[in-house]
Formats: C-alpha cells, sequence, structure tokens
C-alpha cells in the first residue's frame, strides 16, 4: 500500500553554484518530487535547477567507516598554508631590495 | 560486538558531541523517544496553522493577508520536513507516515498545548506571530546543538523562517500599538488572553517525565523548561513593556538576588486537560483536520496512482 517514494532533493542556486542537497520529500513520481520540492525548499529563495533522486539509489560511505577517511599522513603539502607562511618570511628578505628597484626605477 | 559494547560506543559518541545519523545503530530507547518527538514536533506545526488560518480571510489588508498566507503555507512545510525525518527513523520500527499523521486523530499522538487556544482577534494573530512563535524559536533554536544530526539541519531552516514570522507578528502589534485606544485595548486583551498559555508553553519547571529524561540523557535536548522560559522573558519582557503594554501577572518582576524573573505560576492542571484534547478548542481543531484529512483523500490516491502507474512502466 506503501508506495509514495523518497526523493532526495538537490538545489543549484544559480549557474556559478553547484547543486547542494537540502532534504528529501516523499512523492508517487518524479515530476511531483520536483514540484514538492519547489513547495518546500523554494518558497523564498531563488534557484535555477532542482534536482531529485529515488533514495535507494544513493549509494554512500559508512559513518562508522572511518577507515575510508582516513588522513593518518600530513596534508599540508597539498594547501595553501603549507606554503604561504615560509613563502612570506622569505619575501619579506626581499622586500627592501624591491622598495629600492622601485625608487630607482621611478627616478629613471 | 554486545549491545553493552554498542550501547556504551554509542554514549562515547553522545558525549563527544557527535551527530547521530538515520542510518547509525542506535538504541530503541533513543529512536522510538525521538520519533515520538518529532512526530509531535511535526503534527504541532500542522495543527498550529489553524489557529492563524482563520484570520486570512479577515486579514484588514491584502499585504497583510499575503504575509498572513506565507506563514500559513510555511508551518504546514515545516510539517512535511519534520514529518519525512521522522518517518526515515520510524521505518525500521515498521511504523509509516501514514501511521505517524494517523495518531494525530486517534490522540495517540499530542499536540502542542497553545495551539488548543482561541484567537478571536486580530490582535491575536499578531501576538500569535509575535510571542508564540517568539517561544517556538527560543526552544527550537536550544535544539540546533542536538545530538540527532537530521533533526538539527531541518530546525535550521525552521528556525530561519520563523524569525520572518516572528518579524511579520512584531509588525502586526507595533501597528496595533501605535494605532488607536480601542487597537491598543485589542492589543493589551490579547495579551492578556495569551500570557498564560506563553508559560504554560515551556511546560512545567520541575518536570521529570520519562521521555524528558531522556531526551536529556541522549543531549538530543540540553536546556530545562525553566531556563527555556527564563530566556523567553529576558528577551520578550522588555520590549512587551517598551510598547507601554502590562503584563497580566501583578507579581510579575525581576528577582535580582535570584537573577530570574518571578512569575505567578498559571493553572498547570490546564496542561493536564489540554494532553488529553480537553482545551478550549482541542476538538474543533482536530475536527478542522480530520475533516481536512478526509476531503484531500482522493489528493493522496491520486498521487498514489501515479507511483503506482509508474512502477508498471
Amino acid at each position: 500500500m506503501d508506495m509514495f517514494n523518497v526523493y532526495e532533493v538537490f538545489i543549484q542556486k544559480d549557474h556559478g553554484s553547484p547543486h547542494v542537497w537540502v532534504g528529501s520529500v516523499d512523492a508517487g513520481s518524479p515530476d511531483d518530487a520536483l514540484l514538492l520540492a519547489r513547495e518546500n525548499f523554494l518558497r523564498r529563495d531563488p534557484a535555477v535547477s532542482i534536482w531529485v533522486v529515488r533514495q535507494e539509489q544513493v549509494h554512500r560511505t559508512d559513518y562508522e567507516d572511518r577507515d575510508f577517511f582516513a588522513r593518518e599522513t600530513d596534508k599540508t603539502y597539498r594547501m595553501l598554508t603549507g606554503y604561504n607562511k615560509v613563502n612570506a618570511e622569505k619575501w619579506r628578505k626581499y622586500k627592501k631590495n624591491l622598495l629600492d628597484l622601485e625608487k630607482d626605477f621611478v627616478k629613471d | 560486538m554486545t549491545h553493552e559494547e554498542r550501547l556504551a560506543q554509542f554514549m562515547a559518541r553522545i558525549e563527544r558531541g557527535e551527530k547521530i545519523e538515520s542510518t547509525d545503530w542506535m538504541p530503541d530507547e533513543y529512536r522510538i523517544t525521538l520519533v515520538k518527538f518529532m512526530q509531535m514536533h511535526a503534527l504541532s506545526e500542522v495543527m498550529g496553522a489553524l489557529p492563524e488560518k482563520e484570520w486570512v480571510p479577515k486579514a484588514p489588508t491584502l499585504a497583510r493577508k499575503l504575509s498572513l498566507m506565507a506563514k500559513v503555507q510555511d508551518e504546514m512545510g515545516h510539517g512535511q520536513l519534520i514529518l519525512r525525518v521522522a518517518e526515515d527513523l520510524a521505518k525500521p520500527l515498521g511504523k509509516s507516515r501514514e501511521e505517524l499523521v494517523g495518531e494525530l486523530l486517534t490522540g495517540v499522538c499530542k499536540f502542542h498545548n497553545v495551539f488548543h487556544m482561541p484567537a478571536p482577534t486580530w490582535a491575536d494573530a499578531g501576538i500569535i506571530g509575535w510571542l508564540v512563535d517568539g517561544a517556538a524559536v527560543v526552544s527550537q533554536a536550544a535544539l540546533l546543538d542536538s545530538s540527532y544530526g537530521p533533526y538539527a539541519r531541518v530546525l535550521q531552516r525552521v528556525c530561519a523562517e520563523e524569525g520572518f514570522h516572528i518579524q511579520h507578528g512584531e509588525s502586526i502589534c507595533l501597528a496595533l500599538a501605535e494605532g488607536t485606544p480601542e487597537q491598543r485595548q485589542m492589543l493589551q486583551e490579547a495579551l492578556n488572553r495569551w500570557w498564560e498559555s506563553l508559560l504554560l508553553f515551556f511546560g512545567p519547571a520541575d518536570t521529570n517525565s520519562a521521555s524528558a529524561t531522556i531526551l536529556m540523557k541522549y543531549r538530543f535536548r540540553t536546556k530545562t523548561n525553566e531556563e527555556l522560559r527564563q530566556k523567553f522573558f529576558d528577551k520578550y519582557v522588555p520590549r512587551i513593556w517598551s510598547l507601554g503594554l502590562t503584563i497580566p501577572d501583578p507579581d510579575f518582576r525581576w528577582n535580582e538576588a535570584a537573577q530570574r524573573w518571578h512569575y505567578t505560576q498559571p493553572d498547570w492542571t490546564k496542561l493536564k486537560a489540554i494532553a488529553r484534547n480537553e482545551g478550549p478548542l482541542s476538538q474543533y481543531r482536530l475536527g478542522l483536520r480530520r475533516m481536512s484529512y478526509e476531503q484531500t483523500k482522493w489528493v493522496r490516491e491520486a498521487l498514489l496512482g501515479k507511483a503506482g502507474a509508474g512502477a508498471i512502466a
């Protein structure tokens, strides 16, 4: 008897943004799900696109499987923070020279 | 892993402040109590639309009518969102959405005590938006940090929209407060009518109910009824006074020594009557809900029909 399906809802607020999951709705068809998603999640906010996906079609990781997200190794070599502090210190040494050069350049 | 080990692990997660998700293992006690709480919250949102919807056809201007309709729609939307979250949690218990919704009409599921009260004037619509929704935001904002992730996430949207309701209610009350002597009096009378309900709203201070204890234990909620009531006073009493309104309790005052508001206790027996659906408008509003549920049955069936057709195709 229970024939409504759960659809997960993803909304894209503008073309520059990704679709973002906002919640889910119960609906009898994908078309109804899109309509209900608009009524539930877009009563105020503008948007350019909605995706609905049947809940059982979503493949997911297990929250308890922490190993899947393991971060034992140092990741700073992949990040901005791994470089900008040392770079800034080095640049400071060159800063005075740089300013002098600019001064000479203006003089010419 | 034994049940005890799983439970210990679960409690450790709660104590670390981690969020529980619908697909995680959880003790039945957590699941059952949360389903009940969220079911009541969802259906209270739906029932909460009824006292105000009475004022949609009678709103004094088109602008007021539009904003009131938007608010009524929001409350229904909140009911939908919270029911959806409750539904995921209830599924392993073999309980469907249909049953969750139906239990309101059989009296198994209660709806919030504040929605059993009449709203006889336009000022009541204002007071509901300003102070009843104000009280709702105080209690819901305290749950934004709830241990149950899906509910905490839905509440972010609910609280944001309730913020709009409060502004809308404030707007009505401010207009009346700045209006004719008759309008001011209407506002004062509405406050007088709702004051006791606003105290009852948060429940008794010394509640030790089984479900409240369980909700605290699992950090689904962390604030007591009295803490929330005092918070509500902190925020709204100065505003009420600044409009020149009188709080209908001669003993109401700030107790400097205790650093808390002193108030005359409301008649708590009224809460018991309301819990049996014997409040002033309990049966009337349940009747409205029953009628609307029956009248829209064909819509649900038509939508189900489409689901069936989709399955065949």
